[in-house]
């Protein structure tokens, strides 16, 4: 006489065959936490019209009907309907483009809407004085006009980067001219050295030689005789890193450096940055030199009661750079990932199954000697409940958090490069590609970082899971065959010791209506144990007796949290649920005779 | 005796010592009020004091604290007095510029032309005082013996521009006392980076709605008085604040793109 034992995932109410004895079933509860939902009424995922405008406010959404206010509503997808179909609008005036922009607002709003990209989207360079931009031909124009100048557009470069590369390479000079009867100057480059630029516009001289042009002279210089002198003042000059002297017109000079303020031959001739003082240096909240450096982070900015005061002038070096909570100095822009602090769960980011294997052996000692599982063990399932990813940027001295997606669908990933200025880490959030994991069923598959974000669990399986359980109850005909595939699986040389599970749970909608339990529920088990009477009478387990030990018990568990925000979890501030997570029954489902 | 006298001087050169001390703190009091009525009023006592008045300044004076409370107004609001579809944050109605209700697809623009709609809104703000503005510059001018002719109609304009907004009303009017001045209209500017702010927040409402996320480290590469703030709340919705860090002025508005359900965002069945 034999019974079998069954480890499952659901409590079952079931009378089977007289040969078979139900022994266990394993059932996993969901660990909630509370998060609070808050903001405006957000639409569903099952559309019915395209609605012109929402009760909330919104235009052009796919929503319930009753969600609608528009009397134009249309019983079709939006993308459907002429007054709700995206493509570009342009802002004639400004010369901005956006896509995605349903024809009926862009028309409201005063633009042009067209289905295809129009020739007037495409962006070029556009440089105005000596700092370029990267945008419309009429966005170029208009932006010229702005600051009275010629519009100098190039359409043939289409590449940001390359667009910045034009700037500050024509050489500039000293513009010489008369005013009012007086020898002036303006710094500017040879192109913008003519009349109708430095005198203003419609106001043409008689003869050219009253402009002329110095190449690499500063309008200070001596033997020019201009009216403009030496100064004490500095400035911020737009697009330049540094703090420049300021002559007596106005005009920018060489970096500012508080040796040099009376030294003649530095206001005669122009002065690369690399000339100029401490030119490695960020020069941060230096007194005496302006040689900011915006990759070192420091740029000119008027100084206050958080920066120093210069020996002369306003302006300073400010620090863009920032210093996180552990004391390390971060550069202006860069970005790094961080976690919930409460419980940190990169160790489950950086799965080692070393580790993994180490904190269950611990965790199965704990286990049977206290009956309590250890935290260690908890974050062996990895994302707390209620937790995500965040990338932290340090801008402007300051450090801003940006909070990856919610559910933990985002993961952030970061990466080191090494640059002559030392370390630059670069961090951003990335979808988790967890959704097909629980259908892999063999390793090399499921560890393919190039498909999906998932590990393998070695030791626990889905073998008798889902589909017998749907997290209530349990089908009698699904219990059938599913004995069947057991019988089969073991006569094949036993059931295959392996899991794939996402490598970052995703979190579930588990207080609202949702597939949570759908989701938790991939990991229930059922686990027909077989035992034999002996001949003095005593019952001994002869098969799967692995599903009695309490290391399967805790690897089950830990498959549980794999699932999701499922099992004995903890939430993001470190706080375990009042129950223990997950429920084993056993139950005797029958006797057979030999 | 003696040692009464001295208590008495004592009393007396301790009296004196107090009646300065009062004296000076009453002076220093009214230097400092006179300080602060100074910095805060200057143009108009200036007017007061010379007898100087400018029409320009008398307008500008009259309609420059509420332009900038509603430009303050219209920056936390996406550039709305009175949104409709927003998502409140810190107790603002933030504007969606950019929305879907729906999980994993990019959102649809909501108002393509964001600074034409600033400034629409602010000249609503404008016409509306400029007419009072426009009244009490009349008032003004009768009182001080001027013949006023002056339009009924007031109208308003208002530019956003690089570096300054400037603001126009065009009520033409004639004044006459000894000899007839003519203005057709009245113009200031205020500082301002807006221009600017409002270029870069279209930007990143056009990744937003091409993309559905926007990478805001890009913008402090190429501009470097820009601070973006972005906060993730629950749903999918985001708040963007465009901050610029010399002036403090900003632009907050929201977007709900490319959002994600929970688990597979399935609903139970």
């Amino acid at each position: 006489m034999h019974q079998e034992v069954w480890h499952g995932l659901e409590v079952m109410d079931v009378k089977l065959n007289k040969c078979v004895i139900m022994l266990g079933l394993l059932l996993c509860i969901f660990l909630i936490a509370a998060v609070k939902a808050s903001g405006e009424i957000i639409g569903t995922d099952e559309p019915s019209v395209c609605c012109q405008k929402t009760k909330s406010g919104q235009f052009c959404q796919d929503v319930k009907e009753a969600d609608c206010a528009s009397e134009l509503k249309i019983p079709t997808s939006c993308d459907s309907t002429a007054m709700c179909r995206t493509g570009f609008c342009f802002d004639s005036v400004e010369g901005t483009c956006l896509d995605n922009v349903p024809q009926s607002v862009c028309n409201s709003d005063g633009g042009t809407w067209t289905e295809t990209k129009p020739a007037q989207c495409e962006l070029g360079c556009c440089v105005i004085g000596d700092q370029p931009l990267f945008v419309t031909l009429t966005s170029c124009k208009r932006q010229s006009n702005f600051y009275g100048v010629q519009t100098n557009y190039n359409p043939e470069i289409k590449d940001q980067n390359e667009c910045l590369l034009t700037a500050g390479q024509k050489e500039k000079g000293a513009c010489v001219f008369e005013k009012d009867f007086e020898k002036t100057c303006k710094l500017t480059t040879k192109d913008e050295c003519d009349s109708e630029n430095v005198l203003g516009q419609g106001i043409v001289t008689e003869t050219t030689n009253e402009v002329q042009f110095f190449a690499g002279k500063l309008c200070s210089a001596e033997e020019l005789g201009t009216n403009c002198a030496i100064t004490k003042k500095t400035t911020c000059v737009p697009g330049k890193d540094e703090v420049y002297f300021v002559d007596s017109c106005g005009n920018p000079a060489n970096i500012y450096d508080a040796k040099k303020v009376n030294d003649k031959a530095y206001w005669a001739n122009i002065l690369d940055k690399k000339d100029s003082c401490s030119p490695n240096l960020g020069n941060e909240n230096s007194q005496s030199c302006g040689n900011c450096n915006y990759l070192l982070g420091s740029y000119c900015r008027e100084s206050g009661s958080d920066t120093a005061n210069p020996t002369y002038g306003d302006f300073v070096c400010q620090s863009l750079n920032c210093v996180d909570d552990s004391g390390e100095k971060k550069l202006h822009g860069e970005s790094w990932c961080a976690y919930d602090s409460a419980f940190d769960f990169s160790p489950r980011q950086e799965i080692g199954s070393t580790w993994v294997d180490q904190t269950i052996k611990d965790a199965v000692a704990n286990y049977q000697s206290k009956q309590t599982v250890s935290p260690a063990f908890l974050k062996t399932g990895g994302g707390p409940v209620g937790s995500r990813f965040y990338r932290q940027l340090c801008n402007n001295g300051e450090i801003v958090s940006e909070p990856c997606a919610d559910f933990r669908q985002e993961e952030c990933i970061e990466d080191k490069v090494q640059t002559s200025l030392g370390t630059f880490s670069q961090a951003a959030c990335r979808v988790n590609r967890w959704q097909d994991c629980t259908t892999v069923k063999e390793r090399s598959d499921c560890e393919n970082g190039d498909k999906r974000d998932c590990t393998w669990l070695p030791g626990v399986e889905y073998t008798l899971m889902g589909s017998v359980a749907n997290g209530t109850s349990l089908d009698t005909n699904s219990l059938v065959e599913l004995r069947k595939q057991v019988v089969e699986t073991a006569s094949q040389g036993g059931i295959p010791r392996g899991a794939c599970v996402a490598k970052i749970p995703p979190g579930l909608n588990f207080w609202q209506d949702g597939d949570a339990k759908t989701v938790c529920a991939q990991a229930n088990a059922v686990c027909p144990v077989t035992y034999e009477k002996g001949i003095s009478g005593g019952w001994k387990c002869v098969k799967n007796c692995e599903c009695l030990d309490a290391e399967l018990e805790l690897k089950r568990a830990q498959l549980c949290m794999s699932m999701g925000d499922c099992g004995p979890k903890v939430n993001f501030v470190g706080s375990q649920g009042y129950t223990k997570g997950y429920k084993i029954t056993q139950a005797k489902i029958g006797d057979s005779k030999k | 005796m003696k040692h009464k006298n001295y208590k008495e001087n004592f009393s007396l050169i301790w009296m004196n010592k107090r009646g300065q001390t009062s004296i000076f703190i009453i002076v220093a009091i009214v230097i400092f009020v006179a300080v602060l009525l100074v910095y805060f009023f200057y143009p108009n006592i200036k007017n007061v004091v010379s007898g100087e008045f400018s029409p320009s300044n008398e307008i500008e004076n009259c309609l420059q604290s509420d332009l900038k409370e509603n430009i303050v107004t219209l920056s936390n609001q996406g550039g709305y007095l009175d949104p409709e579809g927003f998502i409140l944050y810190q107790n603002d109605k933030v504007k969606y510029l950019c929305y879907t209700s729906q999980y994993y697809l990019p959102c649809k623009v909501q108002q393509a032309l964001i600074k034409k709609h600033f400034e629409d809104e602010l000249n609503s703000v404008l016409k509306t005082k400029a007419e009072t503005c426009i009244s009490n510059l009349v008032a003004e001018f009768k009182r001080r013996g001027y013949e006023v002719s002056a339009s009924s109609k007031v109208d308003t304009k208002v530019e956003i521009v690089p570096q300054r907004m400037e603001f126009t009303i065009m009520a033409p009017m004639s004044v006459t006392k000894e000899n007839t001045q003519t203005y057709d209209e009245f113009k200031f500017n205020i500082p301002s980076e807006m221009y600017n702010i409002l270029m870069i927040s279209t930007s990143i409402i056009d990744f937003e709605s091409t993309y559905g996320n926007s990478e805001t480290n890009l913008y402090t590469q190429n501009y470097p008085n820009i601070k973006i703030d972005k906060a993730e709340l629950d749903e999918g919705s985001t708040v963007y604040t465009v901050n610029e860090v010399t002036t403090k002025e900003k632009f907050r508005f929201a977007s709900r793109s490319l959002a994600w359900p929970g688990g597979y965002g399935r609903e139970t069945q």
